[in-house]
C-alpha cells in the first residue's frame, strides 16, 4: 500500500505564497481579538453592512483599503484580486481586456468582491452564468482563530481536498474574513442586446422553456418599477441576449413573437441594480421555476399595493421584492410586519434587508442546525467574526 | 489502520450486517473480497474485512447505524471506477452502494431528476431523454460509473467546460452522516439562507458520510451541434489554438487534445475513429446551442485551428460520424491497454495558457525518466491526464514511472495548476497535498471533516494527511475558545 512521496515538500509551494502584509496584520487583529472574546463586524465599502441583520460588535475590521489585483492573466480568464477591490474598478479592468465578471448584485455598483462573495450575492446574470459559488475558484481567508487559509486555486477545475471555498461562500463572514479571491472571468459577448417586452410571467415562462436560445438574463419586472426605470408602464420582461450576431438576431425575431419588443440600452441593467433606496426592507422568495410565474402573479400585485416593486429571475424562480420603509415608527414597522409576514407564507425564502428592529422577531436563524452550528464551531469558536448576523445565538 | 480493526469492533459483525440485507448481502472470506481490493486506480491492493450491500435506503440506514454503535470504519462505494483508489477499504466495511439503483423521479417541466446514489450516470442521461432531458457531467467512465460516486468525486468529463461539473448540477443531497443521522443539504424547491454545506459535501470523497438519494438538474438537448475535428503536426501548435478559441469568447460544449501516441492506441484499437495516425495531436472540439449562428462559431473555430497551424480541420456532420469520434476520445484509456498491461491514469490541472509549456515539460520528464506518457484531456479546462503505460511486474519501470508521475505533479503545481481536477485526492494524491496546501489549510480541511464525521470514520485515511489533522488538533490556538 505504500507509495513514497518523492520529495515534493522540500520544492516550493506556488499556490502558496507567502501571506501578504496586510493580511499577516489583519490576521493578528483577529487573534486578538479571539483572545480578548472581541466581536469584530468585517465591513468592506459598508454599501451592504449587515442589511438590518442583528449583528453585535464592538469593533470593526475594515478591509475596503485591501484593494487591487493581484493577479489577471487574461489569457486563463482568471484574477485574483484582494476583498476589498470594488465591483465597478474590476469590471473596468476586464472590460480592458475584452472580458466581465459576470455577477451582478443587486446594490451598490460599487460594492466590494469580498461582500458579493460572502454574501453570496447575484443578480439577473445568475440565470445564465450562477451564482458566486459558481464564480469562485479559491480564496484565502482568515478563520475566526486568526489563523490564514488559502483553499482551492487559482485553475478553473479543481477538486484537491475538500471544498473550503463553497463553505466560506455566503457565509457572511462567519467562518472567515475573505481577504482575496480568485475568480473566473468570461470572455464580453461579441453581440450583448437588451429588449423589453410587454407580458406576462406566464408568458415568458413559457417562452424560455420552449426556447432554444439561452439568454445572458431573463427579468421580469414589475410595472411600477418598469415605469421608473422608464421602460414601460405595464409589467415587462427584460431580455438580456448574447452571442454572434446571427445568434442573437435569431433569439430576439424569436422573442419578438412573444410580444411587441423594443431594444433598451444595457445601461438598463445597471439603473435595475441601483434602483432600490439603501434602507428599503427586501425580501427574496424562490420557487421551482415551473412554479414562477403564479408565485409572480400572487407576490407582485401585493408588492406594488403596498408602494414596493417586484422583479423576478424566472429561470432560477425567484422573485425579489422591494417595500419602502417610509419612517422608522412602530406604526410603520407593523405595516411592514404584516406585508413581510405575508409574503414569506407564499414560497421558500431569503431577507435581504429589514429594519432590525423586525428582524429577530420575523426571520429564523440561518444556522441553525447541527451541522451549522458544528462549522461555525469549528472556524471561529469564540464567536468573534460577525456575531448575530446570521441570526444565531452566540 | 489496523487490518482487522472492523472485526475487532464486534467479532460477530458479519453476521450482524446479514440479520440486516440478508446472507447473500455480507461478504467475509478473502476470496470473495478479491475483486474489492483495488478500484481504477492500478498497483493498490487492499481488502476490505468485509463487504456488505444494502439493497434498499432503510438497509443502508440500518448498516451504518449499526457501524456507528459498533464504532466500526466503512467505506462507500459504488462502481470502483475512481481512480485515486477513494474506495480502496483496508481493514474496514466495504459499503456497496450499486444495489441502490432506482431513479426515483424525473420532472420534465423543471428539468431535474431524483435518484439513487447507485444509479448510473449514462442509465440517468438515458432515463431522461424521453423528455429530450439529459445528465450533463459525462466522466469517461459513464456507462458504469454511478451518481453518488459522481457525486463523492466532484465528477467532471469533456462536456463540463461549457456546463460545468457534479457540483453545478446539484440541487440537494439527503446525506446519512457518519452517525447514522439523516440531513437534507441544499434545497430543490427555492433557495435558503445558511452555509452551503451541499457545496461542501460534493467532492468530499465519501469522508463526510453516504449520500441517499441525489436531486440533480437535468440539461435540455440542444438544437443543434457540431463536431469539429483538428489536425495538428505539433503539440504546441494544438495548445496554442485551444488558447485562441477560449480567448474569442466562443465557449465550445467540449475541447478535447490527443496527442501522437494516443491516437495510435486509439486507431490501433476497435474503437478506431478515423483519427489522422501521422498526427502530433488532433483537437476534438464540439459546439452546441441554437442552430443559428452555430456554423459562423463553427467557421471561427475552424479559423483558429488553421492560424495556429492545423493540417486541417473536419466538421463531422452525421450523429453516427460524431459518434465515432467522441467514442474514440472516451475509449482511448481502454485504447492504451494495448500498449502495456498496467495503465496510469493521471489527472492534474493548469492555467491555461501554460498548456503548450506544461505539455513539453511533460514531454522532458517523460525522457528523463525513459516512460511512455499518452495525453489525452480536456485542453479547454486546462485539465491534464498524462497517462503512463508500463508493466508493474517490473520493479525498475514501476519505480521510474512513480518518479516520472512525481515530478508531473510538481510541474503542475510550479506552474500554478494543481493536482486533481476531477479524480479526487483519495489515496493516489496525499503525499502531494502538503506540497499545495499550506498545513492551516489542511487542519481547516480536517476541522471541517470533524463535523460531519467526528470520530472520522467514513472512508478514513483519505484526502487529507493524518499527520496535518494531528497537528492542527495539537493546536491550541484551534482548540481555544469555545464560548459559543
Amino acid at each position: 500500500m505504500v507509495r513514497r512521496a518523492i520529495g515534493t515538500r522540500r520544492r516550493c509551494q506556488l499556490n502558496a505564497p507567502p501571506v501578504s502584509d496586510v493580511t499577516a496584520a489583519l490576521a493578528e487583529r483577529v487573534r486578538h481579538a479571539h483572545v480578548t472574546g472581541t466581536a469584530l463586524r468585517i465591513t468592506g465599502a459598508g454599501h451592504w453592512l449587515d442589511a438590518g441583520r442583528p449583528c453585535r460588535a464592538d469593533a470593526s475590521l475594515p478591509l475596503a483599503e485591501h484593494t487591487g489585483i493581484v493577479e489577471y492573466e487574461p489569457g486563463d480568464l482568471t484574477m485574483t484580486v484582494r476583498a476589498g477591490t470594488p465591483l465597478d474598478a474590476l469590471r473596468a479592468v476586464a472590460r480592458g481586456e475584452g472580458q466581465w465578471l459576470p455577477l451582478d448584485p443587486f446594490g451598490h455598483l460599487g460594492g466590494t468582491i469580498g461582500a458579493t462573495i460572502a454574501t453570496a450575492s447575484s443578480g439577473p446574470l445568475s440565470a445564465a452564468f450562477g451564482t458566486p459559488r459558481d464564480h469562485v475558484l479559491g480564496c484565502e481567508f482568515i478563520t475566526g482563530t486568526g489563523n490564514v487559509v488559502r483553499a482551492g486555486g487559482r485553475v478553473v477545475k479543481n477538486v484537491a481536498g475538500f471544498d473550503l471555498v463553497r463553505l466560506v461562500t455566503g457565509a457572511w463572514g462567519t467562518l472567515g474574513v475573505l481577504t482575496e479571491v480568485s475568480i473566473r472571468l468570461r470572455a464580453l459577448p461579441e453581440i450583448d442586446r437588451t429588449l423589453a417586452l410587454e407580458t406576462t410571467a406566464g408568458e415568458a415562462r413559457r417562452w424560455l422553456r420552449a426556447s432554444a436560445y439561452t439568454p445572458l438574463a431573463a427579468e421580469m419586472i414589475s410595472a411600477r418599477l418598469a415605469t421608473d426605470m422608464g421602460i414601460g408602464s405595464r409589467d415587462t420582461l427584460l431580455l438580456r441576449l448574447g452571442g454572434n450576431r446571427a445568434l442573437v438576431h435569431a433569439a430576439a425575431e424569436s422573442a419578438s413573437a412573444l410580444a411587441g419588443s423594443r431594444d433598451v440600452d444595457t445601461t438598463v441593467w445597471d439603473t435595475l441594480r441601483t434602483r432600490e433606496p439603501a434602507d428599503a426592507a427586501v425580501v427574496r422568495l424562490s420557487t421551482s421555476s415551473s412554479q414562477v410565474a403564479a408565485l409572480w402573479d400572487r407576490v407582485a400585485s401585493i408588492v406594488e399595493r403596498a408602494g414596493g416593486h417586484a422583479h423576478a429571475t424566472l429561470q432560477r424562480g425567484i422573485v425579489r421584492c422591494m417595500l419602502p420603509v417610509q419612517s422608522d415608527d412602530a406604526e410603520e414597522h407593523a405595516r411592514l410586519r404584516g406585508i413581510v409576514g405575508a409574503l414569506l407564507t407564499l414560497g421558500s425564502s431569503v431577507v435581504e434587508r429589514l429594519p432590525s428592529s423586525l428582524w429577530a422577531k420575523m426571520v429564523p436563524p440561518a444556522a441553525s442546525d447541527a451541522l451549522s452550528i458544528g462549522v461555525r464551531r469549528a472556524f471561529d469558536p469564540g464567536h468573534v467574526l460577525n456575531p448575530g448576523i446570521l441570526g444565531e445565538l452566540a | 489502520m489496523p487490518t482487522d480493526v472492523a472485526q475487532h469492533a464486534a467479532p460477530d459483525l458479519a453476521s450482524r450486517l446479514a440479520a440486516l440485507v440478508g446472507e447473500r448481502r455480507v461478504l467475509a472470506r478473502p476470496s470473495e473480497l478479491r475483486s474489492y481490493e483495488s478500484d481504477g486506480l492500478p498497483g493498490y491492493h487492499a481488502r476490505p474485512a468485509l463487504a456488505v450491500f444494502p439493497g434498499t435506503r432503510d438497509e443502508t440506514i440500518a448498516v451504518v447505524r449499526l457501524l456507528a454503535e459498533l464504532d466500526a470504519p466503512f467505506v462507500a462505494r459504488g462502481a470502483g471506477t475512481g481512480l485515486s483508489g477513494g474506495a480502496l477499504a483496508e481493514g474496514s466495511v466495504l459499503l456497496g452502494l450499486h444495489r441502490l439503483t432506482r431513479i426515483l423521479s424525473i420532472d420534465a417541466d423543471d428539468a431535474r431528476a431524483v435518484v439513487e446514489p447507485g444509479v448510473v450516470n449514462a442509465t440517468l442521461s438515458r432515463a431522461a431523454a424521453a423528455f429530450g432531458l439529459h445528465y450533463a457531467p459525462d466522466p469517461s467512465s459513464q456507462t458504469a460509473c454511478t451518481i453518488g460516486g459522481n457525486v463523492a468525486e466532484n465528477a467532471g468529463g469533456p462536456h463540463c467546460l461549457k456546463y460545468g461539473v457534479t457540483l453545478n448540477h446539484v440541487l440537494a443531497i439527503t446525506v446519512l452522516l457518519p452517525s447514522g443521522e439523516v440531513v437534507t443539504l441544499g434545497s430543490a424547491d427555492g433557495e435558503r439562507d445558511g452555509y452551503d454545506l451541499l457545496g461542501a459535501f460534493i467532492g468530499s470523497e465519501g469522508c463526510f458520510g453516504v449520500a441517499l438519494d441525489v436531486t440533480v438538474r437535468l440539461a435540455r438537448a440542444p438544437q443543434a451541434v457540431r463536431t469539429l475535428l483538428a489536425d495538428f503536426s505539433s503539440v504546441n501548435s494544438a495548445a496554442h489554438a485551444v488558447s485562441s478559441i477560449i480567448a474569442s469568447g466562443i465557449i465550445p460544449a467540449a475541447m478535447e487534445m490527443m496527442d501522437g501516441p494516443t491516437i495510435q492506441a486509439v486507431e490501433a484499437s476497435i474503437y478506431a475513429a478515423g483519427y489522422p495516425v501521422d498526427a502530433a495531436a488532433i483537437l476534438l472540439i464540439e459546439l452546441d446551442g441554437a442552430a443559428a449562428g452555430i456554423d459562423d462559431d463553427a467557421a471561427r473555430v475552424d479559423a483558429f485551428c488553421r492560424d495556429a497551424g492545423a493540417r486541417g480541420v473536419r466538421i463531422a456532420a452525421a450523429p453516427a460520424e460524431r459518434a465515432r469520434l467522441w467514442q474514440g476520445r472516451k475509449k482511448a484509456f481502454g485504447a492504451m491497454g494495448r500498449i502495456a498491461p498496467n495503465l496510469v491514469v493521471q489527472d492534474a490541472v493548469v492555467p491555461r495558457t501554460k498548456l503548450p509549456a506544461i505539455l513539453a515539460e511533460i514531454q522532458r520528464i517523460a525522457e528523463l525518466h525513459r516512460v511512455l506518457v499518452c495525453n489525452v484531456f480536456h485542453a479547454g479546462d486546462g485539465n491534464l491526464h498524462p497517462n503512463i503505460g508500463y508493466d508493474a511486474t517490473s520493479a525498475d519501470e514501476t519505480e521510474r514511472v512513480h518518479r516520472a508521475m512525481a515530478a508531473i505533479m510538481q510541474a503542475c503545481i510550479d506552474a500554478g495548476g494543481t493536482i486533481t481536477g476531477e479524480h479526487g485526492i483519495g489515496l493516489d494524491k496525499l503525499p502531494y497535498m502538503d506540497a499545495l496546501f499550506t498545513p492551516a489549510t489542511l487542519g481547516a480541511m480536517c476541522a471541517l471533516r470533524e463535523v460531519f464525521d467526528p470520530g472520522r470514520r467514513s472512508n478514513p485515511g483519505k484526502v487529507v494527511p493524518v499527520h496535518s489533522c494531528r497537528e492542527w488538533f495539537a493546536a491550541p490556538s484551534a482548540r481555544a475558545g469555545g464560548a459559543s
